[in-house]
This record gives C-alpha cells, sequence and structure tokens, in this order.
C-alpha cells in the first residue's frame, strides 16, 4: 500500500523554479534515499511533503487521499509524517526526555506518565536513554540526532523524512547515527531518505531517486542507480562523489 | 559637633517618618506589581496577535504600540484618568493608574518579546510543526518559554522602570509613595529626610527585584552548555 505520494509536484521561490513536477510514491515499508547535487531541490522537495514549504501545484497524497490546504489537514499530516533534520532542531527548553514525549503529550494529550513511559522506550532503542534528564546543549551532535529520531518514533509515524540527517556531524558520529537508521529500516518503517552518504544509500534503500534540477532524472534499484547509471548527469555526480 | 548633631537629627527624623510611608508603600507595591503582570500580558497578547498574522489585528497592535512610544507616561495617565471618563468609560482611579502603567509597560515589554522571539532560531519552530504542532502550541511550548529566558534581562530593566514610573501615578491622585512623600514633606517642613525616605524605599523594592531576577536569570539557565 502507498503511504505517501506526490503527483506533478511543483515549488518556486521567487522566480527560482525548484521543483518541476515531481510524481513521487513510496510503499509501506519502502526505504528510499534521495541523491543529488546540492541546490537540486531535495530539501525543498522533503520540505514540501509535510508542508513546511508550501507547494505551488501539483498534489500530496497521504494513504491514498489527497491532502488538503488547511491548517487542520496538514497537522493531521504531521502528526503521522516524522521529521529529522540536518540541525537536530531539538528544542532547547526541554530534556531529552521531555522533546520525545512532547509530540504524545502536546499534539496527542497523552497523559504525562504513559507519555513518558513510552518516550523512554524509544530512547531505549536509539540508545539514549541514559541521557533522559539532560539537555540537548549538553550532549554530542551524534547524540542530539538519535533523540531527535526518537522525538519522531514516539509518535509512531507511517514514514519518517531525514533531510541530510549526518551532515553536520563530525566523521566519527557518523556511524552511530546510521545503525540507528538501519535498525528502524530492518524494523519496517517506512523512510525517505536524502543523503550524501552513498555507501549507506546503497545498503539500507530499497529504491533510489536521483533528483537533478528540480526533476526526477534517473530511479532505481541501488544496483541498477549506483552499479548502472543511464543518466549522464548522474554519473557524473557518482564520479564526484567517489573521488571527493 | 554641630556637624554630628545635625546629622544625628537628620536621621532621627527620617527614620520617625518612615512607618508614615506604609500605605504609599503598598500602594506603589500594588501598582508596579500590578502594571508588571498586566503589561508582561498585553505584551504576550500583542505578539500573538501579531503570530496570528490576520491584518487588522497586526494593524492594531502596531498601532497600539506606537501610539505608547511615542506619547509621554504622564499624557497617557492623563487620558486614562480625565478623558476617559468623558468618554463615558468610568473607573476609579486605581484602576485607572494601573490600566495606564500597564499599557505603558505592555507596549515596551511586546517590543522586548518580539525581538527575543526572533532570536530564536528558525528549526525550533519548524521541528515543532513537523511534529504536528499548532502556532499556538509551538508558542506555548517551544517559542514563548526560550524567548522568555533570552528576555530576562531587558524584561528585569523594564520591571525597575515599572516601579519607578508608578510614582507619576501621584499625578492622578493615588496616594503611593511619590504622593506621600509630598505631603509629609509640606506637613513637616523636614524636606530632605523626608525625600531621603522616599529614596531609600525606592531603592530597596528596584535592588529587592534585580536580586530576584538575578537568580531566576540563573535558574534560566540550567539547559545550556
Ligand atoms: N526559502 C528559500 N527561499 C529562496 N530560495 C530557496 C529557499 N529554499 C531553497 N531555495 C533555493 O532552492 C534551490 C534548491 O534548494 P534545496 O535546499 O532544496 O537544495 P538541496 O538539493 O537540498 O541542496 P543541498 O544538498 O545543498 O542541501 C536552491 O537554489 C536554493 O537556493
Ligand atoms: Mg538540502
Amino acid at each position: 500500500m502507498k503511504v505517501l505520494e506526490t503527483k506533478n509536484l511543483h515549488k518556486k521561490f521567487h522566480k527560482l523554479e525548484v521543483l518541476k513536477g515531481i510524481d513521487f510514491s513510496i510503499e509501506q515499508g519502502q526505504v528510499i534515499s534521495i541523491i543529488g547535487s546540492s541546490g537540486s531541490g531535495k530539501s525543498t522537495f522533503l520540505r514540501c511533503l509535510n508542508f513546511l514549504e508550501k507547494k505551488d501545484k501539483g498534489d500530496i497524497i497521504y494513504q491514498s487521499k489527497k491532502v488538503e490546504n488547511k491548517a487542520s489537514s496538514i497537522t493531521e499530516l504531521r502528526k503521522h509524517v516524522g521529521m529529522v533534520f540536518q540541525s537536530f532542531n531539538l528544542f532547547q527548553n526541554m530534556t531529552v526526555l521531555d522533546n520525545v514525549a512532547s509530540g504524545l503529550r502536546i499534539v496527542n494529550k497523552m497523559e504525562k506518565t504513559k507519555a513518558e513511559e513510552t518516550a523512554k522506550e524509544v530512547l531505549e532503542k536509539v540508545g539514549m536513554l541514559d541521557k533522559a534528564n539532560e539537555y540537548p546543549a549538553r550532549i554530542s551532535g551524534g547524540q542530539q540526532q538519535r533523540v531527535a529520531i526518537a522525538r519522531a518514533l514516539a509518535m509512531s509515524p507511517d514514514v519518517v523524512l531525514f533531510d541530510e540527517p549526518t551532515s553536520a556531524l563530525d566523521p566519527e558520529l557518523v556511524a552511530e547515527v546510521l545503525s540507528v537508521m538501519q535498525d528502524m529500516a530492518k524494523e519496517g518503517m517506512t523512510m525517505v531518505i536524502v543523503t550524501h552518504e552513498m555507501g549507506f544509500a546503497k545498503e539500507v534503500s530499497d529504491r533510489v531517486i536521483f533528483l537533478h534540477e528540480g526533476k526526477i532524472a534517473e530511479e532505481g534499484t541501488p544496483e541498477e542507480v549506483f552499479e548502472h547509471p543511464q543518466n549522464e548527469r548522474l554519473q557524473s555526480f557518482l564520479n564526484s562523489m567517489t573521488f571527493s | 559637633m554641630e556637624l554630628l548633631h545635625s546629622i544625628a537629627e537628620f536621621f532621627e527624623i527620617a527614620f520617625k517618618n518612615l512607618p508614615n510611608f506604609l500605605p504609599g508603600i503598598i500602594a506603589t507595591l500594588l501598582l508596579s506589581i500590578l502594571s508588571i503582570v498586566g503589561g508582561t500580558l498585553i505584551g504576550i497578547l500583542v505578539n500573538l496577535m501579531k503570530m496570528a498574522k490576520v491584518r487588522p489585528l497586526v494593524l492594531l497592535a502596531d498601532i497600539y504600540v506606537v501610539i505608547v512610544r511615542g506619547t509621554p507616561l504622564l499624557l497617557q495617565l492623563f487620558f486614562m484618568f480625565y478623558c476617559l471618563p468623558r468618554m463615558g468609560i468610568n473607573l476609579d482611579r486605581f484602576t485607572s493608574a494601573v490600566l495606564g502603567l500597564s499599557f505603558h509597560n505592555g507596549a515596551y515589554i511586546s517590543e522586548i518579546f518580539r525581538g527575543a522571539i526572533l532570536s530564536i532560531p528558525k528549526g525550533q519552530s519548524e521541528a515543532a510543526k513537523a511534529i504536528g504542532m499548532t502556532k499556538l502550541q509551538s508558542f506555548r511550548h517551544v517559542i514563548f518559554p526560550q524567548a522568555f529566558k533570552n528576555a530576562v534581562p531587558a524584561l528585569g530593566n523594564q520591571f525597575l522602570l515599572a516601579i519607578k514610573d508608578s510614582s507619576l501615578a501621584s499625578v492622578i491622585t493615588i496616594t503611593e509613595t511619590m504622593m506621600l512623600a509630598r505631603q509629609l514633606a509640606t506637613a513637616t517642613f523636614s524636606i530632605f529626610p523626608i525625600y531621603f525616605d522616599a529614596a531609600c524605599i525606592y531603592m530597596v523594592l528596584t535592588y529587592t527585584l534585580s536580586f530576584l531576577l538575578k537568580k531566576l536569570e540563573k535558574r534560566l539557565r540550567v539547559n545550556e552548555r
């Protein structure tokens, strides 16, 4: 079953056309990676999926229903679509535990003890339970990102969007985050991942999408995209990645 | 000897008159606390109005801030006291003083909050939205707590001003510290010791407030590295 789809998605910033008609869909349990050079529109696409950016044209379809362009439908969608940001964006005024429980308590109005119980379970999963009472500013970037993943997971989302989750991390902290994501994928979480980690994308994805100048220039299995790229741009993009 | 004697006399008069200030101190405290609380609530409300992005609300909020910041407090108090009754709005003196001072403080406090809110990184409200919070939930649980913390030093400054500005309520016949000082000075002819008392009272009030704010600031810093 398709969890999330887009049809002919368009987005402009002033005169700059960033997305030029994206048709996309992800099935339950699928992991899709989105690759492409800087400025190709990867983040914009991801942010359109949960309406952090307002699309100009086209449809976003969640569980086979078109999402209306009104606050209540958008909020409802966001409850089921998690997002993990490049810069973590943990709530600085809350402890790790409160961050993870925040969606359940504030959005889902769950009772405090129950929300914290769930939050602790999720924190355990990402290996961050021992820092439950710490504040975000006092833990490492890798730890912050794992907490941010836990915050998204606590809502039991149908799909989680990742926007370069490891790009802001020191190299030695990348692995711990990727390993958490790998576990999620194994447990059947539906994931859309914008990433520059080609090795990871190859290993974890069911499908890979190459975005170029606001269009899907190529898409296929990791094998197809990484071993037998057809598109010339993709070929030179992959070359630039391996040599850099 | 002569000098020592007059100094002793000065303090004796000052000390003797201090209890007479009690009603004034209470009035000053009430005016200050109520106008600080009122001003803070107005400051929050103004920011919510601006955040709602509804044209008339934003305009109303902007006009309010421009008027209050562009006119003297004295004039604002006169307006509350003399003009409102002419417009058929009858408030007792104390209420109109509290309202006038609150409106005054509210405009400045709203600007303090606005700056503090703008200084919160965009990622915070994006993360709040992304998890499904409404604008109001995001404001209440994520943005405002952080903005408030950043605003505490500037707020403290405004609160000190609020205590001192409450003395202007004397012009609309509220018997607060300053008004009492004037009355006592006229009655006893001991002008200097009496105003010395008044100065000490304001000093104690403002210093206590500064001290409490410092403590609050420290407590709010727990989430920092
Ligand atoms: N809020 C915005 N206002 C104006 N232009 C924007 C905005 N956000 C993105 N852009 C522009 O849109 C284009 C696509 O940006 P986007 O962030 O989606 O690229 P990206 O593929 O994620 O790149 P990167 O790999 O560097 O993150 C860029 O040219 C960018 O400058
Ligand atoms: Mg990006």
